[in-house]
């Protein structure tokens, strides 16, 4: 293991305590998880900054060694920006939540010992995100993708009575997990053509070719479902059944900041598939257009608020396939001023349905007056994400109108429309709930609910007034993506620039797509209409009922009875046993060896074993058939003994007693009714017909097998005698143990883990309940 | 339900049969036998006692309702012992001593990690087993006391 730098190392160590000390602390008392976890992350927040600028450090575990398998995490200045934003905008949401969650758990009826699971999986989330942020290779980066939607898999479903929350957190992990199997293929496909999984070393090697395009396809896929993009934009609307804190951290800085996180990564791959890279432009506009026209049309905060981040990282997914400077760097800078801006109004959304009890812009109006604080902070989010001067929000769209313009008259036109209908669903929201007559009665907030959206706010201000220190991480950033890319300068020019140009066209034509969205609403729920109807989450709802349909229909088939099931599993077997048979060549198979007297017992052995076998074909009572079974058992075990393999044979005789005596308890324990009704039960004869048929069948076939492998048992021998040679070097001289603990030692290991998982199922569904 | 014979039997058996578990275990690098069917005997001794005495007796006199637990920490131990030469930057499962490394001798015995992986083996049987029979122990009571 080499390790370099010291922050970066602190930072991965500290983030994977954090959960450990929210739970410590929750479990003392459930209070105290929020102090655990504000802290956690107020420290990695700390530890995030330092590694800002710093030399990019680099830490390597061994990992599959024998494969060149190694796990490289670098803070490099994409890590720095994304491990800010985890633990930065995390600190905001977790200060808010550590207001929010208890008025939530009230409304919920739940005890406060529930919010513990929220601060545990919040920072493991967090962590999950970190990791991510400073992988180096497609391994751990997998590793930590999966991680988060697992993580989110159950915040989303946080309200787990709820069955909506338990379908979105479903869909989430459905839709972003299975794609996150192509980016594995993809991952396992480039290092079986380039050799390696680090992400710098394949940059160096990776050559256009139709299979690195297929690769690179199936990674940007995995990223732009986790970024929902058109067509995998649907399952984000639905994860806003989870508590506000979460829907906050989800869109701005964890889950969906992840898959642009992973596009930037991967990055430097893309050079060599620009057929991907043209598709990412088109997915981004899609996602921008699908996104701000269902945005437009929304009355819940929080499902305008959703539908917007779609639009938004369509905008992120748009720069990184134009790329350039403006667009690699530029899209750094844009995920940074939008996590702002836009954790800061999922929070107001947030409050202003604490204030008011009310979830739709129809139903609320007018809270400026009673909460002048939260509708100067929500402002303050909203004017960045609206491109106003002076927020970073206006750099935001600047370097995307500089991405945009060079590259023909179409992309630029859609890029103003976009930013327009950005302008409109933002303004939408904020004069919806801020302006206008009052619609309903509010209550104060606590401090806490207003102060981490005040904080958001400013640095966005902050951002606008002096753009240098964000533009210098967005630049780093752009420069672990693209090396040699030159930094960012930006400023505000009064001029007739395109780029300005632009952005006054942006506005003006905001606010005629604010106006027109008022006017437009039945054109607008008419296109959301058809979204339900015909759109991806249509599919995705049949394909899922067809899935589980087939496999109803499959275990119904295997549960309907036992012989059925036997029949299932031989049937198949002795198919692919004959081919196999037929395949193989057989010179010197089948031969008769020589029988010598000494063979004797072992001959007795395995007749006694074939006689019981067929005995126990015959009685009916299950206590009967139970021991003739043993007793085949017992007789293999003489076989075995005989055979030279004692420690197969004291294994085989203890398990055959102990499960032999487990059977007679089990019949013990059903009502004797059920037997005696099984074994009156008369079967009809094409049944009877058809069980002997396939037991003679798969008999012979076995057999035939048995026979063949016995005739030319030489070319087995080597592993073993490989294995024999090496017992000395274990210190062992039981090779048998040996084997067990120490050479395959894994497969033990997996073996006994099985067994442990299952107890788990045995305890589930054998402890005996509560009498009813 | 069972004679006075079975009982003292089956009790005079208890102890022995584990030292005779104990003994496979320990051997298990040099002769027959290894924490698996240690763990299959010790749970037989175990069985017994089921039947000669009824799980209530058992369940009074025997710490049997540990047996999830033991499952857990065999399971644990044997997690270590595979995964601990990777925290000291060797491959998983590299057994210490090493193959010409000298082992720790106790009496005639060598001490190695192996064995420490196989009393995780011998735990995590041990536990399944005895769990199993307390479980069906249990169905069968369910159904007697209806």
């Amino acid at each position: 293991m080499t390790v370099t730098g010291d922050p970066a190392i602190v930072l991965l160590i500290w983030v994977l305590l954090a959960p450990l000390l929210a739970l410590g602390a929750g479990v003392v008392r459930p209070r105290w998880a929020a102090r655990g976890g504000v802290v956690g992350a107020a420290v990695a927040f700390l530890l995030a900054i330092r590694t800002v600028g710093g030399p990019a450090s680099e830490i390597r575990l061994p990992w599959a060694p024998s494969w060149g398998i190694e796990a490289t995490l670098r803070f490099d200045g994409l890590a720095s920006l994304y491990a800010l934003l985890a633990t930065g905008i995390g600190l905001a949401v977790l200060i808010y939540a550590s207001a929010y969650m208890p008025i939530h758990l009230h409304h919920e009826h739940k005890p406060e010992r529930d919010g513990v699971r929220f601060w545990v999986l919040m920072t493991s989330f967090m962590a999950a995100m970190v990791w991510l942020a400073a992988a180096q290779d497609l391994l751990v980066l997998f590793v930590a993708w999966d991680v988060t939607a697992v993580a989110s898999y159950f915040l989303i479903g946080f309200d787990s009575e709820k069955p909506a929350a338990r379908r979105a957190a479903l869909m989430a992990l459905f839709v972003t997990g299975v794609s996150a199997i192509g980016i594995l293929i993809g991952a396992v496909m480039l290092r079986t053509i380039y050799g390696s999984l680090e992400i710098g070393v394949l940059a160096e090697r990776v050559q256009p070719s139709a299979w690195t395009t297929v690769a690179l396809a199936l990674i940007a896929i995995g990223a732009l479902a986790k970024s929902a993009q058109v067509p995998f934009h649907f399952w984000l609307p639905r994860a806003m059944a989870a508590p506000t804190p979460v829907s906050s951290y989800l869109h701005s800085a964890a889950m969906v900041a992840a898959g642009v996180y992973l596009l930037a990564r991967v990055y430097p791959l893309l050079a060599a598939a620009p057929d991907v890279r043209e598709a990412l432009v088109v997915i981004g506009f899609l996602s921008m257009m699908v996104g701000g026209l269902l945005a437009l049309g929304a009355d819940e905060f929080k499902r305008l608020l959703a539908y917007s981040t779609i639009a938004q990282y369509g905008y992120v997914v748009v720069m990184l396939g134009l790329g350039g400077k403006y667009g690699i760097a530029g899209s750094a800078l844009y995920v940074l001023a939008h996590a702002l801006g836009k954790c800061g109004l999922f929070l107001t959304a947030g409050a202003a349905t604490e204030a008011t009890g009310e979830k739709a812009l129809s139903k609320v109006g007018g809270l400026g007056a009673s909460q002048p604080v939260l509708a100067v902070a929500s402002g303050l989010c909203a004017a960045t994400l609206a491109a106003f001067p002076l927020t970073i929000g206006f750099f935001k769209d600047e370097v995307f109108f500089e991405a945009a313009h060079h590259q023909g008259r179409l992309v630029t036109a859609l890029a103003v429309l976009a930013a327009a209908s950005t302008f409109g669903y933002i303004a939408r929201f904020w004069t919806g709930i801020f302006l206008g007559a009052p619609k309903q009665g509010a209550h104060a907030l606590p401090r806490r609910l207003v102060l981490p959206i005040l904080a958001l706010g400013a640095i966005a201000v902050v951002g606008g007034v002096k753009v240098g220190p964000f533009a210098a991480i967005a630049s780093a950033a752009g420069q672990a993506s693209s090396p040699g890319l030159k930094p960012l300068t930006l400023a505000y020019h009064l001029e007739a620039s395109p780029a300005n140009l632009m952005a006054v066209a942006a506005w003006g034509l905001g606010i005629a797509v604010f106006l027109a969205a008022r006017h437009g609403r039945a054109a607008l729920d008419a296109f959301a209409a058809l979204g339900k109807r015909f759109g991806p989450e249509h599919g995705y709802i049949r394909v899922l009922g067809g899935a589980n349909r087939l496999s109803d229909v499959i275990h119904d088939f295997e549960v309907h009875d036992l012989r059925s099931r036997m029949a299932a599993l031989l049937l198949p077997a002795g198919v692919l046993v004959a081919l196999a048979v037929l395949a193989t060549p057989n010179e010197n198979a089948w031969s008769v060896g020589v029988m010598s007297m000494a063979d004797l017992p072992l001959v007795l052995a395995m007749i006694a074993a074939a006689i019981v076998g067929l005995a126990a074909t015959i009685p009916r009572d299950h206590l009967l058939i139970g021991l003739l079974l043993s007793g085949v058992g017992y007789s293999l075990t003489i076989v075995y003994a005989l055979t030279g393999a004692p420690d197969v044979a004291l294994v085989a005789v203890l398990v055959e007693t102990l499960f032999s005596l487990l059977f007679i308890g089990m019949l013990a324990a059903m009502p004797p009714r059920l037997l005696d009704r099984a074994a009156g039960a008369v079967s009809t004869d094409i049944r009877r017909r058809r069980d002997v048929g396939i037991g003679v069948i798969s008999g012979i076939l076995g057999f035939v097998v048995c026979w063949g492998a016995l005739s030319r048992p030489a070319a087995v021998e080597s592993a073993a005698e490989e294995q024999i040679a090496m017992v000395k070097a274990a210190h062992a001289k039981d090779v048998v143990t040996a084997i067990l603990a120490d050479f395959r030692g894994l497969d033990t290991m997996g073996e006994i883990t099985v067994i442990g998982i299952a107890l788990i199922g045995l305890l589930a569904l054998l402890r005996r309940r509560p009498a009813r | 339900m069972t004679t006075l014979v079975t009982r003292i039997v089956s009790r005079g058996l208890l102890a022995p049969a584990f030292m005779v578990a104990f003994a496979i275990m320990i051997k298990g690098y040099v002769d027959t036998g290894d924490g698996f069917a240690a763990g299959c005997i010790a749970a037989l001794a175990v069985l017994l006692q089921y039947v000669a005495f009824g799980p209530d007796v058992v369940e009074r006199t025997l710490p049997v309702r540990y047996a999830p637990g033991a499952v857990a920490m065999g399971l644990a131990i044997s997690l270590v012992v595979t995964f601990w030469p990777v925290v000291i930057g060797r491959s998983i499962l590299t057994h210490a001593p090493l193959p010409d490394q000298h082992a720790i001798h106790f009496g005639a015995l060598e001490l190695l990690t192996a064995m420490a992986f196989d009393v995780g083996v011998f735990l995590v049987v041990l536990g399944f087993s005895v769990s199993t029979i307390r479980l069906i122990a249990g169905l069968g009571q369910g159904r007697s006391s209806r």
